[in-house]
């Protein structure tokens, strides 16, 4: 070989070796001088973040690396996505409880907290609370955050103008109070659509949400495995009852979310505002409003009932299981929750919790003592049993039936109905 | 029992030819295999097969992120296999049989030959008329060039989520100007029409200037002197464009739509960014093929028919594909033909016919 071929042929090897060794090279992701990353992911307006800080001064050597996911239903998606591939689950990942069915039926993607010291303090949650994060065989897999006790939030300038009482005690009283009904809530509505000839809400797939958990048993029964939707009358009357509301004028066909601006224009006056519901219609608004014209009241159609909640687990495949534990379970405490609460609403599942925000006042819902309220409004309320395709069935057979509702597709109850059962058979089904 | 053979051989025979290499280096083509030397064999193998290694890593990397997904998906698409559950039973071909006999399948199916064909029509038109209108001395030349592939390289992503914002049915500018003209709003985002429209403009606004540009490169390679010949011969523009343009580059023409039919098969970020919380529309309005796969595979977790869904989709581009080619087969044999030469034998043959030995 000449030298010339010897030099050419020397840096190609040269550079291969360095291309294939930095290729080689092991990704750290977890440790580099002494500092331990812990990666969480949350989702909507959960309002752990108010906790990050506090937790990486406490302990020096913790990075929290944390990713929020726009919604529950991406969060759902993401973390299927995830198990099914076996790798790329953060350390701690926010479950909710409607598809906390799903993951139980694949509970051993996630670590039994129990392991962790979760039995020491098990009894600062609410018992049911517990239990959901409880799997079939008896591991704990999810630390509760928080519960979704619910009220009603309501525009208090429009039911002025429309001449409803605008003032919350008068509000709870004139829904009925204690035994506030759907029929007497359709009834406000529509005497608010004639005295201010707009929208009374948006979108009725939330009262609908609302009123299933309401039911002892929702979409399946008390075992979590059988489907209880076909031949459910009181669903089916429920979606009559809406159907007409909606004949009557009371929905604005608006869809489901993101509906800011039209909050803004005052296109809608009520808001079915279970705790985490109370962050999201703040999201609709700049940080610092107080004179939106919204308020909460302390009432609810159809008597009290749960919706949502959600859980931290520690994935399996963490790779620092230790610490991400205790950062979940320091996450789940009362302090933490409350605080929280404080930043984004969603109610505390911890007893101790409540009775720190028992005080706390809501400055965007024109100073409402939501503490207060949301602690009556989750008096004796047991969440429901869920099952595997709650989610999906909530998502993807009712929503779609309440989005054609809402643009007038759908006029009569019975059909709606049965469009809601064929749908039903092909998704859930087979 | 007798001795070795007592015919003589002669001396330089297989066996005992001298063993100085010279002889056989110097007429390697007239000797056999067996007689060449281990370089010489090497550099005959080095010969032969170099052009394979050479481009055997591409196989072998596509063999493993190509082709064996292909073949293990088919694999997923034989079991009753669950997202998180992991493999069930051997179920055959019920899958294929489920996914085809699904209404929401054939709904997805319509929706994406719909949406293709807005798509491509319109874009292999106007791509035809930008690249002509390109192929001329314009000033800045390469400016215009440049910028019409810049739609191309936005993000995919961020061209769905900002034009989701444009055809917004209550807050879209599109709304705003409706508004204004007292004209009834369109629901962008719950009509089955509308929203292939908005779609269809999605891919259109990405993809056009990419084919553009194909075309453009296509028609600088027709030469300058055949348009010369027809402007004499009183060709307008017009006539010039369709009779000239429009059939050389008819080959490229063809390649555009064989890759915008298989893109156009595919379609998924737009419809999928569209109304980000469902896969399609609340009412599967706009739910391509792709996204029927992803609700089956995620939201519903049943990757076995999710599975079988990849490979029909895989087979219906394989079907595409072929249309395409014996379409344009057929119009190929309409072209001008090419020059035959002649096989030299025969032109020999005449030849020598002319002048008898």
């Amino acid at each position: 070989m000449t030298s010339r071929r010897a030099i050419t042929a020397s840096i190609a090897g040269a550079a291969l070796f360095a291309i294939v060794a930095s290729g080689c090279a092991a990704s750290g992701g977890g440790s580099s001088d002494g500092k331990i990353t812990l990666s969480i992911t949350t989702f909507g307006t959960m309002g752990v973040d108010a906790n990050y800080e506090k937790y990486m001064e406490e302990n020096p050597n913790i990075v929290i690396e944390s990713t929020n996911l726009e919604g529950g239903g991406a969060a759902r998606d993401d973390a299927y996505a995830k198990i099914a591939a076996n790798t790329g689950l953060s350390d701690i990942v926010a479950i909710e409880e409607g598809w906390l069915g799903t993951i139980q039926e694949v509970s051993g993607s996630f670590v039994d907290l129990r392991d962790y010291g979760i039995e020491d303090v098990s009894d600062q949650w609410l018992d049911w609370k517990y239990k959901q994060g409880t799997d079939a065989d008896g591991r704990v897999i999810g630390a509760g955050l928080d519960i979704g006790p619910q009220g009603l939030c309501y525009r208090g300038d429009l039911f002025e103008a429309a001449g409803l009482p605008s003032e919350r005690t008068e509000v709870a009283e004139y829904f009925g109070g204690d035994d506030a009904s759907w029929d007497r809530f359709y009834e406000v509505g529509k005497e608010y659509v004639a005295g201010s000839g707009k929208a009374f809400y948006h979108n009725p797939s939330f009262f609908w949400n609302s009123f299933v958990n309401q039911q002892e048993e929702g979409y399946y029964k008390s075992d979590g495995e059988t489907l209880n939707v076909e031949g459910n009358d009181a669903l089916k009357d429920q979606l009559a009852m809406i159907v007409d509301a909606e004949k009557a004028g009371l929905g604005a066909g608006l869809p489901g979310w993101d509906v800011g601006p039209q909050a803004k224009a005052g296109e809608y006056a009520t808001y079915m505002c279970p705790s985490w519901m109370l962050g999201i219609v703040q999201g609709y608004y700049d940080e610092g409003t107080t004179d939106s014209g919204w308020d909460f009241a302390d009432v609810l159609p159809g008597g009290a009932a749960n919706w949502g909640g959600a859980f931290l687990g520690v994935s399996e495949s963490s790779e620092h299981k230790e610490e991400a534990a205790a950062l979940a379970l320091w996450l789940a405490a009362p302090e933490q929750q409350a605080a929280s609460f404080e930043l984004a609403g969603p109610f505390p599942s911890t007893t101790e919790g409540q009775s720190l925000v028992a005080d706390s006042t809501n400055e965007f819902f024109n100073n409402a003592p939501v503490g207060e309220i949301f602690s009556a409004r989750s008096e004796g309320v047991i969440a429901q049993a869920k099952g595997p395709e709650d989610s999906n069935i909530q998502d993807n057979v009712f929503g779609p039936i309440f989005d054609r509702i809402g643009q007038g597709e759908i006029t009569d109850g019975d059909k709606a109905w049965d469009e809601a059962l064929v749908l039903l058979d092909q998704l859930v089904g087979n | 029992m007798t001795s070795t053979s007592t015919t003589s051989t002669p001396s330089n025979t297989l066996e005992n030819r001298p063993t100085t290499k010279q002889p056989a280096e110097k007429r390697p083509s007239t000797k056999g295999r067996s007689d060449l030397t281990f370089r010489q064999k090497l550099s005959h193998f080095d010969y032969k097969a170099s052009p394979f290694l050479y481009i055997a890593p591409f196989f072998i990397l596509f063999a493993l992120i190509g082709v064996f997904p292909i073949v293990y998906t088919l694999n997923v698409s034989l079991y009753d296999w669950h997202l998180l559950k992991g493999q069930g039973d051997f179920v055959g071909l019920a899958n294929y049989e489920s996914v085809l006999s699904d209404p929401f399948f054939w709904n997805a199916f319509g929706n994406t030959v719909s949406i293709f064909l807005l798509s491509a029509i319109p874009q292999l038109f106007i791509a035809t008329v930008i690249a002509a209108l390109l192929d001329q001395s314009l000033r800045a030349r390469t400016f215009w060039r440049m910028s019409i592939l810049l739609p191309y390289i936005v993000a995919p992503v961020a061209v769905a989520v900002i034009f989701a914002q444009v055809f917004n049915q209550f807050t879209g500018p599109i709304a705003g100007l409706l508004n204004l003209f007292g004209l009834e709003p369109i629901r962008w985002a719950f009509d089955v029409l509308p929203s292939h429209i908005a779609i269809a403009s999605m891919v259109n606004w990405r993809w056009t200037g990419y084919n553009a540009l194909i075309l453009l490169a296509a028609m600088q390679a027709i030469p300058r002197d055949v348009y010369e010949s027809a402007a004499l011969d009183g060709a307008n523009k017009v006539r010039r464009f369709w009779a000239i343009t429009v059939p050389m580059i008819r080959p490229t023409m063809i390649f555009v739509v064989i890759t915008s039919t298989i893109g156009g098969l595919q379609i998924f970020t737009e419809p999928k960014l569209f109304d980000g919380r469902s896969n399609g529309g609340a009412g599967r309005q706009f739910q391509t093929i792709v996204l029927y796969l992803y609700e089956l595979a995620f939201p519903r977790r049943d990757f076995g028919r999710a599975a079988a869904t990849a490979w029909i989709l895989f087979l219906i581009i394989v079907f595409a594909g072929l249309l395409n080619y014996v379409i344009a087969r057929a119009i190929r044999t309409n072209d001008v033909k090419p020059v035959r030469i002649a096989k030299p034998k025969a032109y020999l043959a005449r030849s020598n016919n002319g002048g008898r030995k």
